[in-house]
C-alpha cells in the first residue's frame, strides 16, 4: 500500500517544514462561508453526524486510511502506510512516520488504540452482543467530564458493530480485530467516525466537550478558535506530514442565509461560498469572475413508503408510485441537468459490489397504472408528510411528485411537517416521506444496510420490514464471500426497490460550491473540503 | 401611587409567567429536541439516553413544574447543546445584540423624531412629502429586503463596507441603518401625526395669541403634549433591544442574541428559548412599566387619575 506517490510525500514533508522558516509567510487568509459550520458545535463527528460535520472535521482530523476524492474515491494511505489482512477478523496498519499531532507530539501507536477504545467509543457495549449502553446519565453530554456521552457507544457500535479492539502490536504496528468475519473493516476504518486525535491532547483538556470542540489532530489545519454558531478559525498546521498548508488562516463562517453568502462571495468578503442551491448557480456565474463548482455527492434522495399504511401494504401501490416517476424531467427542472439518477439505491465506488445493470423503476405511468388497477386501488388518501426544505428542492420536488402521481391515479396529500418528530410520529396514519440515503464506505453495508436492515432507521421507525431482507442483511455483513455478498446485494436491492419496496430513488443529491474562477481548487464529491497543497493552485496534480 | 405601582408589578409578572408558560408548552409540544439534535438517523438507544438524561422522558408537568422551581432558585437550564448554562450563552451573545440595537435605537430617534416634528410644522410642504414618503418607505420594507439591497449596493457594487460577520466597526454600519431605517419611519409617522392634532389643539392658539413666540409654543406646549404616542412607541422599541433583530442578524451573519435564538428553536434547545424569551418577556414588561410612569410625568393628569381610583 506504500506508494510512490505516498513516499513522495513523506520526502516532501520532511523538508518543507525547514524550507517554510526561511520564507516570508505570505499565504492567504480564506474565508468559507457554509450555511452551518456544525449541528451539534462539535468537531466529533459520534457526536456530529452530519454532512456538514464531515467539512468541518476533515480539515482538522485524519484516520489512518483516506479517500482520494478525485480518483474513485479510492482508499489511500492515510495515517497509516500499509495494511493487511492477518484472517478474516483482523487487519493490521502500518503507521506513518513523521506524523504530528497540532500539539507536536509525534502520533503513536498508542493514539490509536486509544481512538478506538472503550473510554473513547465503546463505552462498556459488547462486540458480539450488539448495542448496549450506560444506563446512568449523569455525565449528560460530556460537560464538565471526561466520561463518554450515552450516545456515542450506540453510535460507534453502528460503525462497528463487532469491533474487539485494537491490539498493539510494537511501536508502528496495531491490529484491528473483529468479534465476526468482516471484509468490509478496512471501509469502516476509512469512514467518518474513525478519525484519530491525541490522547494527551485529550487528557489535557478540561471535558469531553471541550474536546470536541477542539480536538488535537493530525490534519492541515488546527483549530484556534471555534464560536459556536458563527465561526471556526483554523491556522495552518505546518509540519503536516502531507506538506505545507497552502492557507494561513483558514476561516469557516456560518452565514444562514444564501443570498447573503452568495453577496459576500461577490463582494470579496468571503472566497467560497458552500450550499449554492441550484436555481442560484446561473446568476452567481452570470458574473465573470465567478464560478459554481461541484455536483452529485455519496448521497441518494429517495422517497420513502411506510407500509404499515392499509393502502400501502400492497407492494404493486409502491411500485406504482416509483413507475410515476419522470426522474429525469425532475433533474433538469430543478437541477440544472447537473445531478444524475444513480443505478438503484447504490454508488460507483462500492467497486466490485456495484450491480451495473441494476436500475431504478423505469418512468412507466401505463404501467403504474396497471398495477394500481391490479391492486384495486380506489383513489384513497395517501398522507405524504414534508419538511420545509430540508432538502435541496424538497418542496418543489414534492409537488411535481404528487402531480406525477396523480396522472396515474395516485391520490397523494402533502402535509407540511415542522421537524422530523412530526414526520415520524406514529399516532397518525403515514404513508410516503423524503429521506436520503449514504454510504459510509464503498460497500453496500456502509449505508443501505445500516438504513434498511434490522437496525436500521427505516424498522427503528416501523415503517418497513422484510424477513428474507433482514436474514440476508445479516449474512452480507459477516460472510466473507466476496461473490455470495454480492448475489446476496442483488437479492437485498430486488426485495427493497421491486418486490417489497422501502423506498425508491429519485436522484443523487447534490452540493455545489461557488468560489472565485482564478482560484484552482476541485471540489469533491462530498461535503469535504480538502484545502491540502494538492488541491490548491499549482499544487493540483493534472 | 403604591397602588398604581403594585397592580402593574403584578400584572407584570403574570405576563411573564404566561410567556414562558406559553413558551415552554408549545415548543415541548412541537418536536422532540433529541430527534433534531441527534438527526434521525441515530440509533434509537442513543435517543432514549439523551431522552433520560434530559429529563425528556418525564411528563411534561413533571418537567414544567421542574422548570419553576429551578427558575425560583436562580437557575434557567441548560443547554442541550453545549451542556452550559443557558443563561451564560444568552449573556455572551446580549453585547453583540446591544452594539446593532442602541445605535439603531438612537438612529431611530434621532433621525425619526426631527423628521415627524419638521413635517409637522411645515404641513403639505415638500420636506413633509419627502418626510412622509421616507417614513411610509421606511416601516414598509420589510428588513431583509433593505438589508440585500444595501448589501447589494454598498458592498457588492460599491466595496465600501463588508456584507456581514462582525469584523470591525465597519461591519455595523449596514445592520444599524437596517435596524434604525424602519424605526425610524415609524417614529417620524407617529410623532407628526400627534404634533399635528396637539398643534390644532385650542391652547396653542392661546399660546400663540398671547404672543409667546413660536418656538416657545412648540417646546414648552407641543412637544410634551405630543409625547405621550411618541414614547409609547420608544417604549415598545426599547422593550425589543435585546431580541428585536433576529432578522437583521440573520442576514448579516451577526452572532447577537437573534441568531441564537433562531438556532436554539430550530434545535429544539429549550433552556436556551425559553431563557431568551424570559429576558425579552421582562425588557418587555419593564420598559411598557417604565412607559406607564413616564405618563403619569408628562401627564399630571394620569397621576391624578390614578390616585383618585
Amino acid at each position: 500500500m506504500l506508494t510512490r506517490r505516498a513516499l513522495g510525500t513523506i520526502a516532501g514533508s520532511a523538508i518543507l517544514p525547514r524550507v517554510s522558516l526561511a520564507q516570508a509567510d505570505n499565504r492567504p487568509t480564506v474565508t468559507v462561508a457554509v450555511q452551518t459550520i456544525a449541528t451539534t458545535n462539535t468537531l466529533n463527528l459520534l457526536r456530529e453526524q452530519s454532512n456538514v460535520g464531515e467539512r468541518t472535521s476533515s480539515l482538522v482530523n485524519e484516520r489512518l486510511i483516506d479517500l482520494d476524492w478525485f480518483d474513485g474515491i479510492k482508499q489511500v494511505p492515510g495515517l497509516a502506510t500499509a495494511w493487511r489482512r492477518i484472517d478474516d477478523t483482523t487487519v493490521e496498519f502500518t503507521l506513518r512516520e513523521g506524523v504530528k499531532f497540532h500539539n507536536g507530539d509525534r502520533l503513536s501507536v498508542e493514539d490509536v488504540a486509544f481512538a478506538f477504545s472503550a473510554t473513547q467509543m465503546f463505552g462498556d457495549s459488547k462486540p458480539e452482543a450488539g448495542v448496549t449502553l450506560p444506563m446512568s446519565a449523569q455525565y449528560l453530554i460530556g460537560v464538565g467530564s471526561k466520561a463518554l456521552p450515552p450516545e456515542i457507544p450506540p453510535v460507534a457500535r453502528r460503525s462497528f458493530p463487532a469491533l474487539r479492539g485494537v491490539e498493539i502490536v510494537d511501536s508502528r504496528t496495531v491490529r484491528f480485530v473483529n468479534a465476526t468475519p468482516d471484509v468490509t473493516l478496512e471501509g469502516r476504518i476509512s469512514a467518518t467516525g474513525s478519525e484519530i486525535t491525541s490522547r494527551r491532547g485529550f487528557d489535557e483538556a478540561a471535558s469531553w466537550l471541550d474536546y470536541a470542540r477542539k480536538p488535537i489532530g493530525t490534519g492541515p489545519y488546527r483549530v484556534r478558535e471555534f464560536r459556536p454558531d458563527d465561526i471556526l478559525i483554523l491556522d495552518a498546521h505546518d509540519e503536516y506530514w502531507g506538506g505545507r498548508p497552502p492557507i494561513k488562516t483558514l476561516r469557516i463562517k456560518a452565514v444562514p442565509e444564501v443570498s447573503s453568502r452568495i453577496n459576500g462571495l461577490l463582494s470579496g468578503d468571503y472566497q467560497f461560498a458552500c450550499d449554492i442551491p441550484p436555481d442560484q448557480i446561473a446568476s452567481v456565474e452570470r458574473n465573470a469572475g465567478f464560478e459554481v463548482v461541484g455536483g452529485p455527492i455519496l448521497n441518494n434522495r429517495i422517497t420513502d413508503f411506510d407500509k404499515t399504511n392499509a393502502v400501502l401494504a400492497d407492494p404493486r401501490v409502491r411500485l406504482a408510485f416509483a413507475h410515476a416517476i419522470d426522474r429525469a424531467a425532475i433533474i433538469e427542472a430543478l437541477w440544472a441537468g447537473r445531478t444524475v439518477v444513480p443505478p438503484g439505491n447504490q454508488f460507483d465506488y462500492y467497486g466490485p459490489m456495484l450491480i451495473a445493470d441494476w436500475r431504478v423503476p423505469e418512468f412507466d405511468p401505463a404501467k403504474s397504472r396497471a398495477l394500481l388497477k391490479q391492486a384495486g386501488y380506489k383513489g384513497d388518501a395517501i398522507p405524504y408528510r414534508l419538511l420545509n426544505n430540508y432538502y435541496t428542492n424538497q418542496v418543489a420536488t414534492s409537488q411535481i411528485l404528487v402531480e406525477m402521481w396523480k396522472q396515474v391515479g395516485l391520490n397523494v396529500e402533502i402535509e407540511m411537517k415542522e421537524n422530523w418528530t412530526q414526520i415520524r410520529d406514529r399516532s397518525k396514519p403515514r404513508g410516503v416521506r423524503d429521506w436520503s440515503s449514504g454510504a459510509a464506505f464503498g460497500d453496500p453495508t456502509g449505508g443501505f444496510v445500516t438504513t434498511f436492515g434490522p437496525n436500521g432507521s427505516a424498522q427503528a421507525a416501523g415503517e418497513w420490514r422484510n424477513a428474507e431482507f433482514d436474514q440476508l442483511c445479516i449474512q452480507i455483513q459477516t460472510s466473507v464471500d466476496r461473490d455470495l455478498r454480492k448475489r446476496i446485494y442483488r437479492r437485498l436491492l430486488e426485495i427493497a426497490e421491486r418486490e417489497d419496496p422501502a423506498y425508491t430513488v429519485l436522484h443523487q443529491n447534490g452540493s455545489f460550491t461557488a468560489k472565485r474562477k482564478d482560484i484552482r481548487w476541485r471540489s469533491a464529491p462530498s461535503f469535504v473540503m480538502d484545502f491540502r497543497a494538492s488541491n490548491w493552485g499549482a499544487g493540483i496534480r493534472a | 401611587m403604591l397602588r398604581f405601582l403594585a397592580l402593574r408589578l403584578a400584572r407584570a409578572a403574570f405576563t411573564i409567567v404566561l410567556v414562558v408558560t406559553f413558551a415552554f408548552v408549545v415548543l415541548r409540544m412541537s418536536g422532540d429536541p433529541a430527534l433534531i439534535i441527534m438527526s434521525p438517523e441515530a440509533p434509537v438507544e442513543a435517543i432514549e439516553a439523551f431522552r433520560h438524561a434530559w429529563g425528556l422522558d418525564q411528563p411534561i408537568w413533571v418537567q414544567y413544574l421542574s422548570y419553576f422551581s429551578a427558575i425560583f432558585h436562580g437557575e434557567l437550564g441548560q443547554s442541550f447543546r453545549d451542556g452550559r448554562p443557558a443563561i451564560e450563552l444568552v449573556a455572551e451573545r446580549i453585547p453583540a445584540t446591544l452594539i446593532l440595537t442602541i445605535p439603531a435605537l438612537l438612529l431611530k430617534v434621532g433621525v425619526g423624531i426631527p423628521a415627524g416634528i419638521h413635517a409637522a410644522l411645515h404641513r403639505n410642504s415638500t420636506t413633509d412629502r419627502l418626510v412622509m414618503a421616507g417614513a411610509v418607505a421606511g416601516f414598509t420594507i420589510p428588513s431583509f429586503v433593505l438589508g440585500l439591497l444595501l448589501v447589494l449596493l454598498f458592498s457588492v457594487q460599491l466595496g465600501w463596507l463588508p456584507s456581514g460577520g462582525q469584523e470591525s466597526w465597519r461591519s455595523m454600519i449596514l445592520p444599524v441603518i437596517t435596524l434604525g431605517f424602519g424605526g425610524a419611519g415609524v417614529l417620524a409617522r407617529f410623532t407628526r401625526s400627534a404634533m399635528l392634532e396637539v398643534l390644532g389643539q385650542p391652547y396653542i392658539r392661546t399660546a400663540s395669541a398671547k404672543g409667546v413666540p413660536w418656538r416657545m409654543v412648540v417646546r414648552g406646549h407641543a412637544l410634551p403634549n405630543a409625547a405621550i404616542p411618541t414614547v409609547t412607541i420608544i417604549g415598545f422599541m426599547v422593550g425589543s433591544l435585546i431580541a428585536g433583530a433576529v432578522v437583521v442578524e440573520s442576514v448579516f451573519s451577526w452572532p447577537g442574541v437573534g441568531r441564537l435564538l433562531v438556532v436554539a428553536v430550530s434545535n429544539r434547545d429549550l433552556a436556551v428559548v425559553q431563557c431568551i424569551l424570559l429576558l425579552v418577556a421582562t425588557t418587555m414588561v419593564t420598559s411598557n412599566l417604565i412607559v406607564d410612569l413616564l405618563y403619569g410625568v408628562l401627564d399630571p393628569r394620569l397621576r391624578a387619575g390614578a390616585g383618585a381610583h
